[in-house]
Formats: structure tokens, sequence, C-alpha cells
């Protein structure tokens, strides 16, 4: 197999801070973003430790609202979409049969920004006006009221932005013209396919939140008044901005997730996806309407009837690709020879349970009932489901799928069930309550509740404190993984198909110096 | 290492993508802020 003889890089600190190979940038994010996902978590525990029971015990309003906030942007921004960039870096170029991403020096100075966006975005906790505390969606007037760490925030999502384009034009540009001669675009493995097409979901959609957290930056500096109503401006207006933008990110947040699962189901089902080319245009048309479903986040600000129309049934057909993807990784597994090593089980709970966050989905697209949904804990415990036992699951699946081809080992098996199945108690014990919550009308962002919701909240604070802790077990193989253990082959899986699988593992430091040829 | 190595055709192709989607990018963030002083 073409595999380069040179493997000499710099040691020690100078390796990662001047790196240009795909697999150490893919590291880099992949740590960055394990480092990140517990940050947000323990902000995660402070919420929920707040709310085990009614009154306020552990933390002051403005600080819950404060973490509130940040629990999302450095989950949203730190932890899963520079988890799924480190798996696009480690995994395209070994994917597609090349030697590197097209642009190495632009994929240093990507990841590089992030530490330095988040950086920012954590001092604002240790300034004395705060943090963020008007949400994650930083709708004006309270974020144009907000402290000096808004206009840090604002700085640190312009980084985050530059960042994601410009990993986004890498991945596109790699993509396009890196291929390894015979891989037409119909033989690409289904994660690139869906990286491509969240590549282009980032490239149409950061610009434009660039756009509206610039308007209101200068709202808040600068005189003018874009989205203040007092001086003719529109605050809705930032909201139908800020949406445009914020549903596709929605989809910049799953589709790889969907890639990953396309990967493992077949691996461990022993059989070809089923509907190759019906998933490929499943997670088109599902990029597509992405950027016309916007505002089934604001029904209840007020549109005209027609508008409420539009977006309830243009979100009602996202069921339809969405569905055709479902339907197609169960007639993957149907009559396969399926073993449950460890990444198979996270790839089913997120069939599973991203199912159950589609389907309460679409009981908020239906607009009239999402006047009493809005902003409850319902809408809480949908995107979650969609997000944690969605993107987050697919991630940790992924993880243990090709960490025996990164790290050269195996990883500890017992371990990883465990892992799994704390994940999952833990998880539904968080978030299944908070359907019932929301539906019984508990507020969403908010330190104190009614006494009737004690119980629900106790359940959930339990099963989050559960989640949580058990992800040190994830870092605990992880480690191993990396220290030592059994030794992994070059086709680490029995029923694994695909380019990465014909390098030894671990992956030498450069692969396919001389592409292969594809049949 | 890698892109020295590729040919300069395709070391062109990889430069005007970038250039292109670079370009688009760019483009969307101004039309947006356009778009709100309009």
């Amino acid at each position: 197999m073409a595999t380069a003889h040179h493997d000499e890089h710099p040691a020690g600190l100078m390796r990662w801070l001047t790196s240009t190979n795909h697999k150490d940038i893919g590291t880099l994010y992949l740590v960055f973003a394990l480092i990140m996902l517990f940050v947000g978590g323990a902000m995660a525990l402070v919420i929920r430790a707040e709310l085990f029971q009614p009154g306020l015990q552990i933390v002051q309003p403005h600080f819950f609202n404060q973490m509130t906030t940040m629990h999302a942007l450095v989950m949203i921004f730190g932890a899963v979409m520079p988890a799924f960039t480190g798996f696009a870096n480690w995994q395209i170029p070994l994917m597609i049969g090349a030697p590197d991403m097209a642009l190495p020096r632009l994929n240093n100075w990507s990841f590089w920004l992030l530490p330095f966006a988040f950086t920012l975005l954590l001092s604002t906790l240790f300034i004395p006006s705060g943090g963020p505390a008007g949400g994650w969606t930083l709708y004006p007037p309270l974020s144009a009221q907000g402290g000096m760490g808004t206009d840090f925030t604002i700085l640190a999502i312009h980084m985050m932005g530059i960042s994601s384009v410009l990993g986004a034009i890498n991945v596109i540009a790699t993509i396009l013209n890196m291929r390894a001669p015979g891989m037409t675009l119909l033989k690409m493995p289904l994660f690139v396919w869906t990286w491509l097409i969240t590549a282009f979901l980032l490239l149409a959609a950061m610009p434009v939140l660039a756009g509206a957290v610039t308007m209101l930056l200068t709202d808040r500096h600068f005189g003018t008044h874009f989205f203040d109503a007092a001086g003719g401006g529109d605050p809705v207006m930032f909201q139908h901005v800020f949406w445009f933008f914020g549903h596709p990110e929605v989809y910049i947040l799953i589709l790889p997730a969907f890639g990953i699962t396309s990967q493992i189901i077949p691996t461990f089902a022993r059989k070809p996806l089923f509907g190759y080319e019906s998933m490929v245009y499943a997670t088109a048309s599902i990029a597509f309407l992405s950027f016309i479903v916007w505002a089934h986040h604001m029904f209840t600000v007020g549109m005209p009837l027609a508008g409420e129309m539009f977006f309830m049934y243009s979100t009602m057909m996202i069921a339809v690709p969405t569905g055709v993807k479902v339907f197609n990784w169960v007639a993957t597994m149907w009559k396969g020879s399926m073993t449950f090593e460890t990444p198979m089980l996270f790839s089913i709970a997120f069939v599973m349970l991203f199912t159950i966050g589609g389907f309460s989905g679409l009981m908020l697209a239906i607009a009239p009932a999402d006047f009493q949904y809005q902003d409850t804990y319902f809408v809480v415990a949908h995107f979650h489901y969609v997000l944690v036992s969605g993107a987050v699951f697919s991630i940790i699946a992924g993880a243990y799928y090709w960490l025996p081809k990164w790290t050269g080992h195996m990883y500890n098996e017992t371990l990883g069930k465990w892992h799994f199945w704390l994940s999952v108690i833990g998880f539904n014990l968080a978030f299944f309550p908070q359907h019932f919550l929301g539906l019984a009308g508990m507020p969403r962002r908010i330190p104190d509740y009614a006494l009737q919701f004690t119980e629900f909240n106790q359940w959930s604070t339990v099963g989050a404190f559960l989640f949580g802790f058990s992800q040190l077990l994830f870092v605990a193989v992880v480690v191993q993984a990396v220290r030592g253990g059994k030794k992994a082959d070059a086709k680490v899986w029995e029923g694994a198909e695909g380019l990465e699988w014909t390098v030894p593992s671990p992956a030498p430091y450069h692969t396919f110096a001389t592409p292969p040829r594809i049949k | 290492m890698p892109m020295n190595h590729l040919p300069e055709a395709q070391r062109r192709a990889i430069v005007r993508t970038a250039a292109t989607l670079a370009a688009i990018a760019f483009a969307l963030f101004v039309y947006t802020l356009w778009r709100g002083i309009k």
C-alpha cells in the first residue's frame, strides 16, 4: 500500500503548534473538543444541581443565566463542531486516498483560532459584568444591554466563524480536488459525502451569523439601530437573521453524525449500506430544506398565517429524507450478521434516540401546538435528544470505531460497554422527564420553579450527574488505548470496508503519498 | 510535504476552489449587512 517512508516531524510542543499534518490537526481538534465537552458539561451540572429542588440553592440567577448561555455556546461551537472537524481531518484524506488536506497551512490556522476564541469567551466569566447571560441566541434587546462580556462573546464568535469557514473551504477543496483516481463522487464513503454537504452549509450559514453579531456590535457601540425599536429598528429582524444561520447550524451538527453512523452500521451488520444513493440525496435534501424552515423557531413572535403555514409544512417535509435515512439504517441491519461492539451499541442507540428527538421535533413543527411548547422544557428535551443522543453519541461511536486505527491499539471493550450502558441510562433519565416538565408548563432558562415540577427535576438531575460522570470512563478508555494494549490490525473490524482500513494501524504519519487506484 | 508534490494543475484547481468559496462567504457576510441597512 502507498505509504510514505519518511515520517519525520518536529517533536514536543512545536509539533503541535506548527503541524500541517491532517492527523496531528485532527488529534488537536478531538482533544480540544473533549476538553470543551467537560467544560460545557461542568456548566450543565451547575444548572442541574441548582434545579435539583425549587428555590435558589447554589448560584444566583444572573450566574445561572450565564451558565445556560455558556453551556450552549461551549457545547455547540467548542465541543460538537470541533469534534466533527477532528473526524474530518483524520478520516477524509484517509477515506478518499489523499496525502493530506488540500490546504494544510490554512488547516493549522483554522484549529489554532479556536483556543484563543474560547479563552476569550470563557474569560468573560471572570470580568465584573460576567459572561453573556441572554441565551446562546443572543437576542436583543437583552444582548444589546448586556455588559462587556457580550462584546467578548461577539469577537469570540467571529473567530469561531472564521475558523469554521476556513475549515469548510478546506474540506470542500480537499474532496473536490484530492480524491484518488477512480474515486468518483458516488463512490465516496458516506461520511465524506455528509461532510461535503456540511461544509457547504457552514459556508452559507456562518457568514450570516457573522453579519448578525456585527450588527449587534454596531448597535451596542456605534450608534446604529438595526435591532433597536426606539431608533426605528426591529429586534425581530435579529431573530430572522439569527435563525437563518441557526437552523442550518442544527444540520451542521447532525449531518456528520449521519455519516459516522452510516460507516459503522454496515461494518457491524456485515452488509453494505442499504440505499447508498438515496442516503446521499436525502442528505442533500435535508441541507436544502434547512434553509427554508428558520422561522419555526419563532412561531410565537407573530407572523402572517401564510408564513406560519409555510414554515410548518416545510419543517414537516424534513421528516421525509430523515425517514429515508432511518429506514436505510434499519434495512442495513435487517438480516445482517450483527455483532454489538461498543461503536455499534452507540450507533443503534443513536438511531433509536435520535428518532425520538425527530418525533418531538415534528410535534414542535405544528404551529398551533408550538404556542404551548415554545420556551418550555419540552424544547430542551427535544434538542438534547437530537444533539446528545444524536450528535454526541455518534461522536463517541466514531471515536471507538476509529480509535484502534488512530492509536494502533484496541480499546478496552468491557469498559466501553460500561460506558455505553451508563451513558444511555443516565441520558434518558436526564432528558426524558423534561418532556413531561415542558408539557406541564415548566419554562426553560429559569433557576427556580413551581413546586409541582420537583420530582421530574430530581430524576433529571440524578440522570445528568450519572451521564456526566460516566464520560470519565470514556477518557479512561481513550488514555488506555493511547498508552498501549492489544495491537490492532490494519483492518480492525472484520466487516469494515474502505481505504482507511488498507493502511497499517496506527496510520503512518504520511499516507497515500502515491494515490491508490480505485476500481 | 504533500502540497509540494501535487501536480501544478491540481494545485491551481485547489487555489481556484478555495478562492471562489472564500469570495462566496465574504459576499454572504456583506449581503447580510446590506440587507440589515436596507
